[in-house]
């Protein structure tokens, strides 16, 4: 057996009669299970709960009696983000953000009921995922094994024994990082046996699958590397315990909690009731429909009568009121567009700046790799936000459209008692409206959303290893 | 140097010991008194009962039968009283590595409840034989003898009737061990009773007074310094060795 | 110069310890100063809805006094209303990041309105603030930590133990002294600054004093923690890795098995069936005789029971009562709802009786104004003031009076909560 195994084999035997940390290591083990468990509960839960919304919302749709289109586009429409598959391996924002839209004319809603708004305080607390396990919980285990790696051998001056016994500090530096990288396969093991689990589900991917094995592998890797280098580089065991729990805090704890602060203070958001306003203004200047002396839509009608060669609405071959919805349609739509495209865009300048701070905080980066990956993250949320959109004016379209050419204009504007009955559209209309499909984003977008933080995580790791070559060589050489 | 130590009063005085942790009698039916103003150094193997004797005097552990007194004072009983009459040395004498040496000696005395001037500290230190270069040095450097002569010189300071002094001459070369039996003389004389636990059977014959031989818990032989009783030190060592094997057996 | 001067001299001469609070006081001012910040961020978004709110209504308006619709103007005028931070809320920011503090709503259906959300980058919301509770809840055990791990054992492995407990204001005094010195230096650092910020920021003094001594006692929980396991005579290296796993499971793990086990115990029937069944009982009105949800109308709201007969024509009238109509009918699921949130809000708060990390994060959300009660309290003021809204436009449809500009600033205002 080589001199790194047996210096290895040493450490892992210390560490098995520390009782301390075999209790430590099956509590982390059991936690693991439990939050898989109740993770992926909780995701299938979710998931069934909102395909089954989505199906009575699709349903109570398609059940609509005869109406007027008009009144459809008030109707809406209700859909649901579905979870993508590595959700219960870290659901991300996904608490956060709300899972249901309301989809209506002429207006842009939120996504409401997210889980935050309707838990206790504890939400606030962290959720217990396996993501948040691996993120949080695994690099303190590797403290509480691995700080006196070496600063207990220096303390005692067992290293001085090693080396007299003709091992290199190479040797010993290897040995402990083989004993330590061994506990943190161990510690990764079962949430990623749980990981690989969910992978059996419909829809998984293997690029992004393998971008989070790599992202956790890396990150762990570089705790072990971060940890043998402080317990290379301080005299005392209890010194290298307490700056590894210090360096643990500010990276885990502070430093994801005062990036956003930073981030929302360096790029202010506009809330809604100034959007709103301010869609309203610019709304007014460009056309406003309720204006009869609007010279947008007076030059509209001018340019429909033109078309259709004809001097009156009346004589229309189309019913002029839904033409005026689809114009209104495209002008109100353009404008979320814009607001929402800024909002959005804020939104990731904010993201990025946090993502910088990542630069600090290897637990940042492994964050947004992780949730970039499964598809959880801000961008995620962005694009359910951006498919509800298109799919929202795609439909009030179709509808402005059947109103402009199955009601006629003389029903659409009488107000006889029969008139209500007339400008109703057959309710097999409505189930000839396409249901609202989520395009899942591939799983190259996926792992490229993943790539800046890998490559922070992976730049941090190699950093650690040269701060570990260069502490080698003046190990032991001190008093 | 002789002294008439038979009329003075006991400032230690323990009479009929006994003291068991668990199963194990570490004290059986101890009997040892330390008159005032003199030395007796106290020897005995390891495991003999020399530490918990200390122990019981300091009031860190209580005898199950027998009497304690330090200067009239039951320790078991009145901790506090007690250790204001009480100065000790342990024998690794560990201080404020992030003090100087005044700055050590000041708290030591705060905590004594017996506070000095520093001009009353500095002559101590310089009593108690630390150069003046090292009186505003942190303790960070000092050897064993130097962070010795700072606790000796709070010892000096506390002015008690009794010392209590545990292997004080271990590790110390030659020379410091003259220089510290020469201060321990200096407070004898000032009338403090000195109570000295050691191995150092030379430092012990040189300074003490009386020499008790302690084995499985209680005084084998004693011996005195003058008078009838008066010791050799080859003679003492037949006799340790003699202890030493009766203990092994 | 006291013991007690002796021992600061002594704790302050250690880089440990003044690394620790410094730190832990530049953490505090620095949670503090962001807490103000985003409260003052708050507020200055609740000061600038009245111009924006002018200029909106200003061209509803405009467009509504040409008809005198009192219909018109009910639909088209959304109506803000706001939830100005309490004086506390800088300290524990607790939903208010997540939830609205700016809300408007107009006099149509309610229960399709109140659970919008407004902007907010969810990713930035997902790690939590960083906020005066955060540092004392989260961080603040862990400087007790760095501080008492080796109270003991470390004057023990430093071989002064049996030195000073030989001396006769050694022993227990000098451990109590010097816990007491930490602990008090560890309450100030955290203390002084947040009296500070509170006394700027407006706080009454019983709600300072309150949280003073909370941080008090949640300090000396830790403390009395440290100190137990100190007992045990382990080296300082054994304490300071036990009391970090302590912290661990009691502040990070605990909490987050309480949230799986609560949200497990206490379903919350999910809000999005209380959209969907508003939305259809609301729409449902188009396809039913009219006087058929007039009746049902007048027989919740006899006061207008005397307004005309519905003409062949749309009436605004029969609109919103429809719309009214829908809110009453979901009235026992939103009853289930909110019943279920404050459940699992009450276990959460249970969990505080035994959990000193949540219930000083409950206390001080509490407090602050900012917990889920808070956020329901402000629900319920919204529903008040959509019930005056209803009044105010139902006084004009239902006996068809005209609403003319002027009428628009007699519209009911919100009313902020007294004191903020």
């Amino acid at each position: 057996m080589s001199v790194t195994r047996l210096i290895a084999r040493d450490e892992l035997r210390l560490m098995v009669r520390n009782r301390v940390a075999v209790i430590a290591f099956a509590l982390l083990v059991l936690l693991t299970l439990v939050a898989v468990l109740s993770s992926w509960s909780h995701q299938r839960g979710n998931a069934e709960l909102r395909a089954r919304h989505q199906h009575e919302a699709e349903h109570a749709f398609d059940a609509q009696p005869d109406r007027h289109p008009h009144r459809v586009v008030h109707y809406g429409h209700f859909i649901f983000r579905p979870l993508g598959p590595l959700a219960a391996f870290d659901p991300g924002v996904d608490a956060f953000t709300g899972s249901s839209m309301f989809l209506e004319g002429h207006r842009q809603n939120t996504a409401n009921f997210g889980d935050v708004r309707q838990s206790s305080l504890l939400v606030r607390f962290g959720q217990l995922t396996p993501a948040f396990v691996l993120q949080v919980v695994a690099p303190l285990l590797l403290i509480f094994l691995g700080y006196g790696a070496l600063a207990r051998e220096t303390e005692r001056g067992t290293i001085r024994m090693l080396m007299l016994q003709g091992a290199t500090r190479g040797q010993v530096v290897r040995g402990k990082l083989m004993a330590l990288g061994a506990v943190a396969l161990l510690t990764g093991l079962p949430a990623m046996i749980g990981f690989v689990a969910l992978a059996g589900q419909p829809g998984a991917l293997a690029l992004p699958m393998a971008t989070i094995a790599i992202g956790y592998a890396a990150y762990l890797a570089l705790w072990v590397v971060l940890i043998v280098l402080v317990s290379a580089a301080v005299r005392r065991s209890r010194d290298a315990l307490l700056a590894l729990v210090a360096l643990w805090t500010v990276a885990v704890v502070l430093l994801p909690r005062v990036a956003p602060d930073v981030a929302s203070a360096a790029v202010p958001l506009q809330n809604r009731l100034q959007t709103d306003v301010a869609i309203a203004r610019d709304l007014r200047t460009m056309g406003d429909s309720h204006n009869p002396d609007d010279p947008h839509f007076a030059a509209f009608k001018r340019s429909v009568l033109d078309r259709y060669g004809v001097t009156r609405v009346e004589d229309l071959p189309v019913n002029y009121k839904g033409l005026l919805g689809l114009e209104g349609e495209r002008l109100t739509t353009t404008l979320f567009d814009r607001y929402a495209t800024a909002s959005y865009d804020a939104q990731r300048r904010q993201n990025a700046l946090v993502e910088g701070i990542g630069l600090l905080s290897p637990t940042i980066a492994l964050r947004s790799l992780s949730m970039a990956a499964a598809g959880t993250d801000f961008a995620g949320h962005r694009r359910f936000l951006e498919q509800a959109e298109a799919y929202r004016y795609a439909l009030v379209q179709r509808l402005n459209r059947m109103q402009a050419e199955d009601v006629s204009y003389a029903d659409d504007t009488a107000v006889d008692a029969g008139a209500d009955r007339r400008k109703r559209v057959s309710a097999t209309a409505w189930q000839q409206m396409p249901d609202f499909i989520y395009t899942a984003p591939s799983g190259a977008t996926l792992a490229a959303g993943a790539a800046p933080g890998l490559a922070i995580v992976i730049g941090w790791l190699a950093l650690a290893a040269v701060l570990l070559a260069l502490a080698t060589r003046r190990l032991g050489a001190r008093r | 140097m002789s002294h008439d130590i038979s009329n003075a009063p006991n400032a230690i005085h323990i009479q009929d010991l006994t003291l068991s942790y668990d199963e194990h009698r570490v004290l059986d039916g101890l009997t040892l008194h330390v008159p005032a103003g003199s030395i007796t150094a106290l020897l005995g193997g390891n495991g003999a009962g020399k530490s918990t004797t200390l122990s019981t005097l300091l009031g860190f552990v209580r005898a199950q039968s027998g009497t304690v007194l330090v200067a009239g004072i039951d320790p078991g009983v009145a901790p506090d009283a007690a250790r204001r009459r009480i100065a000790y040395l342990p024998e690794n004498v560990a201080l404020y590595e992030h003090l100087t040496a005044i700055e050590n000696a000041d708290y030591l005395l705060a905590l004594s409840g017996d506070r000095k001037d520093r001009g009353v500290i500095t002559d101590a230190l310089a009593a108690a034989g630390l150069q003046e270069r090292a009186w505003d040095q942190r303790l960070g450097g000092f050897s064993k003898g130097m962070r010795q002569k700072v606790a000796i010189a709070v010892a000096l300071l506390r002015e008690v009737p009794v010392l209590l002094l545990d292997e004080p001459t271990s590790g110390l070369d030659p020379r410091a061990t003259a220089d510290f039996n020469a201060l321990v003389r200096a407070v004898r004389d000032r009338g403090t009773a000195v109570l000295m636990v050691t191995h150092d059977l030379l430092s012990a014959a040189d300074v003490a007074d009386r020499i008790g031989f302690l084995e499985g818990g209680r005084i084998v032989e004693e011996v005195a310094a003058s008078g009838t009783e008066r010791f050799d030190v080859r003679a003492l060592h037949a006799r340790f060795a003699v202890a030493s094997k009766r203990l092994a057996a | 110069m006291s013991l007690v001067r002796y021992e600061l001299r002594l704790l302050l001469r250690q880089r440990l310890t003044i690394v620790a609070l410094a730190l832990l006081g530049v953490l505090t001012i620095a949670a503090l100063v962001s807490g103000m910040a985003e409260v003052a961020r708050q507020r200055a978004a609740i000061a600038a809805v009245p111009a924006a709110q002018a200029e909106d209504i200003d061209a509803v308006a405009d467009y509504v006094d040409r008809t005198k619709d009192a219909g018109s103007a009910a639909y088209y005028s959304f109506h803000p209303t706001w939830d100005a931070p309490a004086p506390l809320a800088f300290a524990a920011i607790g939903m208010r990041d997540v939830a609205p503090y700016i809300q408007r709503v107009r006099a149509l259906g309610l229960e399709a309105q109140i659970y919008d959300g407004d902007t907010f980058n969810p990713e930035l919301a997902l790690p939590g603030r960083f906020d005066f509770a955060f540092v004392l809840v989260f961080l603040s055990p862990l400087f007790v930590i760095a501080l008492f791990h080796d109270l003991v054992s470390g004057e023990r492995e430093a071989g002064r133990l049996r030195t000073l407990e030989a001396l006769p204001h050694g022993g227990r005094a000098l451990w109590r002294r010097r816990t007491s010195l930490r602990l008090a230096l560890l309450w100030a650092v955290l203390s002084i600054p947040f009296v500070v910020a509170a006394a700027i920021e407006g706080v009454s003094l019983p709600v300072i004093a309150i949280v003073v001594l909370v941080t008090a006692a949640y300090l000396l929980f830790w403390v009395a923690l440290a100190v137990l396991i100190g007992r045990l005579r382990w080296s300082s290296v054994a304490n300071a890795a036990t009391l970090a796993a302590a912290w661990l499971v009691l502040v990070l793990i605990v909490p987050t098995l309480g949230h799986v086990a609560i949200n497990a115990a206490v379903p919350v029937a999910q809000g999005a069936e209380i959209a969907l069944a508003q939305r259809e009982a609301v729409n449902h009105a188009w396809d039913v005789p009219r006087e058929n949800t007039m009746r049902r109308f007048y027989a919740n709201h006899p006061e207008w029971s005397d307004s005309a007969p519905l003409g062949p024509e749309f009436h605004y009238k029969w609109y919103l009562a429809f719309h009214q109509n829908g809110d009453e009918s979901v009235a026992k699921r939103v009853a289930a709802y909110r019943a279920g949130l404050e459940a699992r809000d009450a276990a959460g708060r249970a969990l505080g009786w035994v959990l000193p990390s949540v219930g000083v994060q409950g206390l001080l959300t509490r407090l602050a104004d900012t917990d889920l009660r808070g956020r329901l309290a402000y629900q319920d003021r919204v529903r008040d003031f959509h019930a005056r809204l209803r009044a105010f436009y139902y006084r004009y449809l239902f006996r068809d009076l005209p609403f003319g500009k002027a009428d628009f600033d007699r519209a009911p205002v919100f009313e902020d909560v007294p004191g903020r």
